[in-house]
């Protein structure tokens, strides 16, 4: 009761009196649809907007800002709120543009928000964001690089040259979503002219929204780093690549190993030691064999997985 | 040999403590109890109590944004009906803190809460994550026969609404009812009016009858709480009453065609062939028409004498276990693994579209990933048969602990129809789950299969 006599207070005050004079039902229904406009526009509840609305005597355009900014407040005031709560699911992105290649995972707390498009629409702001540092880092290369980002690193990250902050984007989503998020980790690897990044990523959800620029987003990521003997062709490269990244994210081996070692078996956790995940019949050394193609590094991303942070170079 | 038995029996959509059984004896404990005790005031605490079943059960589930108040209202119904003994109260915190009851993998973190209207018996479900529901859908746990729809209404529907809809959508719910819950913090009644339109027009483009669905405005916590009572008693009775009315009740097994899978088939000197089975479904009587359907065959015949327990019965319904005597079949016509079921009934397949959940290592299953062309024993009913994988063409290959849609292509034609579960082995080793979502007829691609 009491909020219902404050909203009508509020209204009163607020609304000029010129409008006392109006036909009542016109005036309702005005307001009806500018709601339901403002709605549609920015997905906020239904009390802001008429709050907004009522604030702004109606003025679409200035209620949308004051919307935006307080968005922006209450999300990180619902980051604080939310802060500690356990996230283990989430979302891999990648990208890779050349030579240069990042991926990162970002977490939330369950699936459902994993699968939505404001989330996807961060996790693709993060992994321009850690493409963005790592172009502005970038040095004439004469070997590969690998490089990780702590969760702190990455909540300071631009999403782009005149962008903002990581952790404010974040902030908005958790503000919009209503779960818990983790900025978790970014990991970049660059290499040479001579060189080839494969990627793979597996899980992809079906698109919700068309994703904007190359960013592959899903439950497990994978980077090879490798070189061939000379050069060969794209296609074939991209194909060969391709099964590779694969065999990191299906295999999950921990060391690249050497052309030499002798297979271990079913626990063989050396990469080119392993069984080829698409040809039982060999080893991934034995099929890379013919290619002529060195791996140099690789790095496997498993949405979720209990992994120690590996240490920032 | 007993393990694949077991669960044999487990994989057909029977009735709950069939399915509870395939979950509990093979992939770990259950983590929630099958609708347990019917309370009972003035009992000692620690007398057992016992399920009385005078009603029809029915499955519910609530869905919804986070924070609009699924809990609450779940705390407030059992409140309410506790009143008239037919609930056992929950508090907020029981429902929530079910994270003790967390077990891993294919046992589903749900929290499960029973109560009881004039009319029916419900379970109800509330499920965490998008996975959760889909492996419950596919391992047939708690098979939901409808969906309570939470949406606030002081923010309306959320992004996670959406996500929701469209779940409940791939994992077969096709009644709705909605509860606008939050209504005393919201200052009028037109925005009320907008929040319920915009719920209908979401219904309506997540394919569901938007115009006619049921939508309750009210407050959990009011009711919770004990003030407003029309905002709150009233709204949550008021939401029962088109939950009893508006959900219908699932076709019971009993009603069905009737459907044997065999067991073994004996030869008896004197009388002729009996065929040994656990009726799965519907009431056989001496004398009906019966067919026999898989690996090929079709046969039909008539049932002479049905016995059970050494002693002949005039009638057999689902749940017995039984013989039944055959006119003019020879033993070598039957085997383990072939259906009996009315004529007409059934049909056998030899490819079908499937909903399966692969088990992580955790569960027993495979560490690698497995990739198109894969080769696994399916189990279903009392038959098993080489089966091929094929892979939908976005995915290439299928992780442990993932879900994942695919078709299997079988060695030989077996009886298989819409909403039959199975279990897919590999060696020794139960390697996932599945519901067959559609039948499809073999294309001339398939034909060329190397069995091997």
């Amino acid at each position: 009761m009491q909020r219902v006599a404050l909203g009508a207070v509020a209204r009163a005050g607020l609304w000029p009196p010129a409008r006392l004079f109006r036909a009542a039902p016109r005036a309702l229904a005005a307001d009806k649809e500018a709601l339901m406009r403002l709605r549609r526009k920015t997905g906020l509840s239904f009390v802001h907007c008429r709050q907004a609305l009522l604030r702004f005597e109606g003025d679409l355009g200035q209620a949308e800002a004051w919307l935006n900014e307080q968005a922006q407040k209450e999300g990180w005031s619902k980051a604080t709120k939310l802060q500690g709560r356990r996230t283990k699911e989430g979302l891999i992105g990648l990208l890779r543009e050349g030579n240069v290649a990042v991926m990162v995972e970002v977490n939330c707390e369950t699936d459902f928000v994993a699968r939505n498009a404001k989330f996807q629409q961060l996790v693709q702001q993060v992994v321009l964001g850690t493409m963005f540092h790592c172009r502005g880092t970038a040095e004439q290369l004469t070997s590969y690089t690998k490089h990780f980002l702590k969760p702190d690193e990455l909540s300071q990250l631009q999403t782009g040259p005149s962008g903002g902050l990581l952790r404010d984007q974040m902030a908005l989503a958790i503000g919009k979503l209503g779960e818990n998020m983790t900025l978790r980790r970014a990991a970049w690897v660059a290499v040479p002219e001579d060189c080839y990044i494969a990627s793979y990523v597996h899980g992809s959800l079906p698109a919700s929204a068309p994703p904007a620029a190359a960013v592959a987003m899903g439950k497990y990521g994978a980077l090879v780093a490798c070189r061939p003997a000379e050069p060969c062709p794209k296609a074939s490269l991209r194909d060969v690549g391709r099964k590779l990244a694969q065999h990191v994210v299906g295999m999950a081996p921990l060391s690249v190993g050497s052309p030499e070692d002798e297979p271990g078996g079913e626990t063989e956790t050396r990469m080119l030691a392993q069984t080829f995940l698409l040809d039982p019949g060999m080893t991934l050394g034995q099929y890379l064999q013919p290619w002529g193609l060195a791996v140099l590094d690789f790095v496997r991303f498993e949405c979720g997985e209990e992994t120690e942070q590996p240490p920032a170079e | 040999m007993a393990l694949p038995a077991v669960l044999l029996r487990g994989a057909r959509g029977g009735p709950a403590g069939l399915q509870s059984r395939l979950s509990r004896l093979l992939l770990g404990a259950l983590g929630t109890a099958p609708p347990g005790p019917h309370p009972q005031r003035g009992l000692a605490v620690e007398a057992k109590k016992t399920y009385v079943r005078d009603k029809p059960h029915v499955n519910v589930g609530t869905i919804g944004h986070v924070d609009h108040g699924k809990t609450t209202l779940t705390a407030a119904i059992t409140k309410i009906l506790s009143e008239s003994g037919s609930a056992q109260f929950k508090r907020y915190e029981e429902i929530d803190n079910a994270p003790e009851e967390r077990a891993r993998g294919i046992t589903i973190n749900a929290a499960h809460v029973e109560y009881a209207t004039a009319n029916r018996h419900y379970a109800h479900t509330d499920c965490p994550g998008h996975a959760d529901y889909v492996k419950n859908m596919i391992t047939g746990t708690a098979p939901l026969d409808g969906c309570i729809l939470v949406v606030a209404a002081t923010d309306g529907q959320m992004p996670q609404t959406r996500e929701h809809l469209l779940l409940a959508k791939q994992v077969g719910v096709q009644h709705m009812v909605v509860y606008v819950n939050k209504a005393d913090a919201v200052p009028d009644q037109e925005m009320l009016d907008l929040v319920e339109l915009e719920v209908r027009e979401l219904l309506t483009e997540f394919g569901y009858d938007g115009e006619r669905t049921p939508v309750i405005v009210g407050s959990a916590l009011c009711a919770l709480e004990q003030r407003e009572p029309e905002l709150g008693l009233n709204s949550v009775l008021k939401l029962l009453e088109a939950i009893d009315t508006h959900i219908p009740l699932p076709v019971r097994d009993l009603d069905k065609p009737f459907l044997l899978p065999v067991e073994s088939v004996h030869s008896i000197p004197g009388r002729g062939t009996v065929v040994t089975g656990t009726l799965e479904r519907g009431t056989i009587r001496k004398g009906d028409e019966c067919e026999f359907l898989g690996y090929n065959r079709n046969l039909r015949t008539v049932v002479t004498g049905i016995e059970m327990f050494h002693k002949s019965l005039e009638r057999a319904e689902a749940g017995d276990n039984l013989g039944a005597l055959l006119r003019g079949l020879k033993r070598e016509d039957v085997r383990r693994g072939m259906v009996m079921g009315k004529p007409g009934s059934l049909q056998a397949h030899q490819k079908v579209e499937a909903q399966v959940y692969i088990l992580g290592p955790q569960e027993g299953g495979r560490h690698k990933p497995f990739v198109a062309h894969y080769m696994p024993v399916m189990f279903s009913h009392t038959w098993d048969i080489a089966c091929r994988v094929l892979l939908p063409p976005e995915k290439e290959m299928v992780m442990p602990g993932e879900d994942t849609q695919l078709s299997l292509i079988l060695r030989q034609p077996m009886v298989l129809e819409q909403g039959q579960r199975f279990t897919l082995r590999d060696g020794s080793r139960t390697i996932g789950t599945g519901v067959v979502t559609k039948t499809l007829q073999l294309g001339p691609e398939d034909e060329a299969i190397n069995w091997g």
